[in-house]
């Protein structure tokens, strides 16, 4: 019994191990061949994604799918979407595992998607932009969002946006506070609009990334965009002036009850409708939420109330104020090993019309031109974010929850509800971040 | 056993389960098993390490046993609110006369709704202006008001709270079908002795029920140590760990920071604790009887 | 075995359970309790009020006002977004295939696992039982990654199987220790008297062992949908096309741009979903209250 038992479990560890290393050993298309020889085969091909059932980027491909369709008998486009980002990666990653990706799939450029471009499993996206004759509609930006630290590109963008701090004007005046014109105007700004009797800031604190933000913001200013590259190989640490300036200023957010109470468990939401209602007088989100914040769709009685801000520098600033988080979204990553004539075609013909197709649903795109259709509907901040985004500077201040290893990252969304309710210091947040990282990343970056 | 059994009708009988069982449960955890002795990130090629995701999780993870001890916590809320709870409802149902079938149904209900409309429900409970506070203040104990998914001190029990209220109808149903079935006269009889209320139950009800009551707490210990959702959906394990249970802190060890190695070692472990759990039920119950 | 219990013993429970002794003293204590499971059912049934009336409310109204207050507004506009954004009978059809499919093979092969241990019995029942009991307490999430990639082998991703196979396997051995554990309440006479009689094991399970499982086999498929109805994690790892997801994935489509969640479409989505499961609970428990109550009441 207990021999067969055992040899079972032999045969089971040769058998997975079979698949783990059959991973590397990839057929199909090299990366870099973006113009695979053949002919094109009208087949169903489909893209595993993570954004909203029923948002632009959907419909859109879908209707350019149908189109496609038409002239070739026999594609079909499944599209296959888990909007919720954790159960998508968890789906993601467990198909990269099993090596079962399809055609198309969506992934941030994490460490993780690196790895994988690093195996040859993922389509160079920047000879095969600039093979489909697009690579210049796009937005630099759009394009450097995606890009992994080497430079390279290997996901394609459908969205762009710039995050803002939208404010309520009334309750601003009310609380006889301005609009912040530095960081460090924060905790002043915060204490009188407490003093006030609103919240001042509505935070979505359940979903960790949006607070991992405010921990991106002094940095970027006072060391600019290369802090965190370094800081996640572990080559520059928590400790450094920079870091320990985004832990005492959040720390000092923290003291002066920035964010509304009980923030770590409030969802995404509970947050905007908190600053929709009226309760709270800044709410940091980006564009995308447009069609929310800057059409009549928002309540009337805080309406005429609502403008934003973007990120306010800091003195000694070393990057501008037109630099700021601009967004492209989750990326589309090509999968080498089933790239064929047919896939290249099919994006050929929707990347060409992606942009216009796009740009009509009054939605924000990674392209420059066409500019959106702003909404019948919309209040005059629409327009101005949509000019804003367009003068988006250069250097761009990256997510840090997609830049970090996954286990320093979390340890870092858990220190940070830490260290803002005051649980700990911030001389202990940064040594308890050094020792993750210290840990961790030198493992995941080898 | 059986006089006219033969063997073949053994294997007809055994087959079908064990070939389900083998394929869905058994083969995927010796494959788990497998896994703890290598180094995976689900992309590269498995490295094999030997022990030491064993070691690293005794010895060198703190994150560990924060998270074992939290999920003892919510098994023992989880375990108070089901059998306490299905007891004492399950008591007070055996005493009523009439309703009692649209009283069991009405039980249920919670368990029906899906976690996800019942983790948004208890988020509103417990936020800052949330139910529980406003009942505090209405009540004048509004200096126990706190926001109750957000204190460190408070979070690891209003995660345990829900998991455990959902699931009482369920064992209360099970009590309560043991219940009526004890025999009425052997309670006369000992009522006729002069036994009190607690008398009654310690020695008439609760022998007679003592099988149920392992079977019952058996499923109630399993469920809370495999215990996952409403904590991963109301709080992700926060703030900071002081809500991470070990079920969580495994699926983030695999699916966020992509360590399939060190996630199977986590549930090695899942699956001795729960071994451990079990066998120490049943000696306590059973030696409990013989005594 | 719950019910089993009964059935084994109800030749000794001649009086109805319901009798009571004296009276006149406990009236008071009957009414607190009355009282009590009076207040109890309404926390229990709160949410599902609570759950109903949010489904009613417009979306303004449900950010902006208490949550547990009166709502201000009614509105089915929820219900249209429900239906629009999602193809809620396509879900609930999902959900009862899987469900129904997963309970078949958890009764079955509980009932033949249980039989075959705990009846027939064999050299190394223990073990085989002890194999089993060892599953009741494997965490679901331990086997994604492991039974993705053999699926993926075999060729079962993306099928109804895929999410009925596990669900079942891992419920099963809670389903074999129940089912064994009543089984060991029929009373071995039983089985010899149809044994002399020439009843082979074949006939034995069906004439004597099934007809008495009846009230079990509701037990069983009580709990086990609940959580099976309720399955999220098995679905999405490898559900892949949209006419086969169940409900908890179907409610994702309420989930918008970086996990903003369309909350009052989701409940009206829930409320739904919720039905069909609730209805078969009632009548599920009608007939193991049936049998319950006709076994306490034959004397």
């Amino acid at each position: 019994m207990k021999k067969t038992l055992w040899s079972a479990a032999a045969a089971l560890a040769v058998a997975l191990t079979a698949t783990a290393c059959g991973g590397s050993g990839n057929t199909g298309t090299s990366p870099t061949d973006v113009n695979p020889k053949g002919q094109i085969k009208p087949h169903a091909i489909s893209w595993l994604l993570s954004r909203p059932a029923d948002g632009a980027v959907i419909k859109t491909m879908e209707s350019l799918a149908g189109e496609y369709a038409k002239d070739h008998p026999g594609f079909k486009l499944n599209l296959i979407t888990t909007p919720d980002r954790p159960s998508y990666i968890q789906k993601y990653e467990t198909l990269a595992a099993a090596n079962k990706l399809p055609e198309l799939f969506d992934t941030d450029a994490t460490p993780f998607a690196e790895k994988l471009a690093k195996q040859g499993r993922m389509i160079d996206a920047d000879k095969l932009l600039r093979s489909l004759g697009v690579y210049d509609n796009y937005r630099p930006s759009a394009l450097d969002y995606q890009r992994f630290d080497d430079g390279s590109l290997y996901m394609v963008p459908f969205e762009y946006g710039i995050e803002v701090f939208w404010y309520n004007k009334a309750l601003l005046e009310k609380a006889g506070v301005k609009v912040p014109t530095s960081l460090d105007d924060f905790p002043a700004m915060c204490t009188a609009l407490r003093k006030s009797g609103v919240t001042p800031i509505a935070l979505d604190g359940q979903d960790q990334w949006p607070l991992e933000r405010y921990m991106a913001y002094q940095p970027f200013r006072v060391a600019g965009p290369d802090y965190i590259k370094s800081l996640k190989t572990g080559k520059a640490s928590f400790s450094d002036p920079a870091g320990q300036k985004a832990a005492s200023w959040l720390s000092d957010l923290g003291e002066s009850k920035c964010f509304e109470d009980g923030f770590s468990s409030v969802g995404y939401a509970d947050a905007q409708a908190l600053f929709t209602s009226g309760k709270a007088a800044v709410y940091g989100i980006g564009s995308w939420e447009l069609g929310s914040l800057a059409t009549d769709a928002l309540d009337p009685a805080v309406r005429n109330d609502v403008d934003y801000f973007t990120l306010p520098t800091v003195s000694g600033s070393v990057t501008d104020p037109n630099e700021y988080v601009a967004p492209s979204g989750i990326g589309m990553a090509v999968n080498a090993k089933t790239f064929d004539p047919l896939v290249r075609d099919f994006l050929k013909f929707a990347l060409s019309k992606y942009a216009a197709a796009y740009a009509a649903t009054g939605a924000l795109g990674p392209t420059t031109t066409p500019a959106p259709t702003i909404p019948s509907n919309a209040t005059p901040i629409y327009s101005k974010a949509v000019a804003d985004a367009d003068k988006v500077g250069k250097r761009l201040a990256m997510p840090w929850d997609t830049q970090l290893d996954p286990t320093t990252n979390t340890t870092l969304q858990q220190q940070l509800t830490l260290l803002v309710q005051g649980q700990v210091t911030p001389e202990e947040f940064v040594s308890t971040m050094d020792k993750a990282l210290d840990e961790n990343a030198p493992k995941y970056f080898k | 056993m059986l006089p006219h059994r033969s063997r073949l009708s053994v294997l007809v009988f055994l087959l079908p389960p064990l070939l389900l069982y083998g394929a869905a449960v058994l083969l995927p955890i010796l494959q788990s098993l497998f896994l703890s002795f290598f180094s995976w990130d689900g992309i590269t090629d498995m490295e094999f390490v030997g022990l030491s995701n064993y070691t690293h999780m005794l010895r060198h993870d703190p994150s560990f046993w924060t998270t074992f001890g939290n999920q003892l916590v919510y098994v023992a809320i989880c375990l108070v609110l089901q059998l306490g709870g299905g007891l004492v409802v399950a008591t007070l149902l055996a005493s009523l006369t009439r309703g009692r079938e649209v009283i069991k149904v009405l039980y249920l209900m919670p368990a029906v709704i899906s976690t996800v409309a019942i983790a948004f429900l208890f988020q509103r409970i417990y936020a800052t202006d949330g139910l529980i506070n406003s009942i505090l203040h209405a009540v004048g104990l509004g200096g126990l008001a706190r926001p109750w998914l957000s204190d460190v001190h408070t979070v690891l029990a209003a995660v345990s709270t829900p998991e455990g209220w959902r699931f009482i109808g369920i064992y209360m149903v099970i009590i309560y079908a043991a219940l009526i079935a004890v025999p009425k006269e052997l309670e006369e009889a000992a009522r006729l002795d002069g036994a009190n209320r607690w008398q009654l139950f310690a020695h008439i009800r609760f022998p007679y029920i003592r099988p149920v009551w392992l079977t019952t707490t058996i499923m109630a210990t399993t469920y809370a140590l495999r215990g996952f959702d409403i904590p991963y959906l109301l709080t992700n394990g926060g703030p900071g760990q002081s809500s991470e249970l070990v079920t969580t802190y495994m699926y983030k060890t695999a699916f966020t920071s992509t360590n399939y190695g060190y996630a199977s070692t986590l549930s090695v472990f899942i699956v001795v604790e729960c071994l451990v759990a079990v066998g120490l039920i049943v000696l306590l119950l059973q030696r409990k009887a013989e005594s | 075995m719950t019910t089993q219990l009964m059935e084994s013993r109800r030749a000794e429970s001649p009086s109805s359970p319901s009798a009571p002794a004296r009276p006149g003293r406990l009236d008071l204590h009957r009414l607190a309790s009355r009282v009590l499971v009076a207040l109890l059912v309404v926390i229990q049934v709160y949410p599902l009020v609570w759950l109903f009336t949010t489904s009613l409310r417009d979306a303004h109204d449900f950010a902006a006002n208490n949550a547990f207050g009166m709502p201000h507004s009614f509105t089915l506009d929820n219900f249209r977004r429900a239906f629009e954004q999602g193809d809620l009978g396509r879900y609930v059809l999902n959900s009862i295939i899987v469900t129904a499919g997963a309970d078949l093979l958890i009764v079955v092969c509980g009932m033949m696992g249980a039989y075959a241990i705990e009846v027939l019995g064999f050299r190394g029942s223990k073990v085989v039982r002890a194999a089993f009991l060892l599953g009741i307490i494997v965490p679901v999430q331990v086997a994604l990654v492991p039974l993705f990639i053999d699926y993926s082998k075999v060729g079962l991703l993306d099928t109804y199987q895929s999410m009925i196979i596990p669900l079942a396997g891992f419920s099963l051995p809670m389903s074999i220790y129940l089912f064994s554990s009543f089984f060991s309440y029929i009373s071995r006479e039983t089985y010899e008297a149809a044994s002399l009689d020439g009843a082979g094991p074949y006939r034995i399970f069906s004439k004597i062992t099934l007809p008495l499982s009846v009230n079990t086999i509701v037990t069983v498929v009580m709990v086990n949908s609940i959580f099976i109805w309720n399955d999220f994690i098995f679905a999405n790892t490898f559900v892949l096309s949209e006419n086969l997801k169940t409900i908890p994935l179907g409610l994702q489509n309420y989930i918008g741009a970086m996990g903003k969640t369309d909350w009052t479409a989701t409940f009206a989505a829930v409320c739904v979903t919720v039905t069909p499961l609730l209805l078969v609970f009632l009548v599920l428990n009608k007939a193991m209250i049936y049998g319950l109550e006709s076994g306490a009441n034959k004397g």
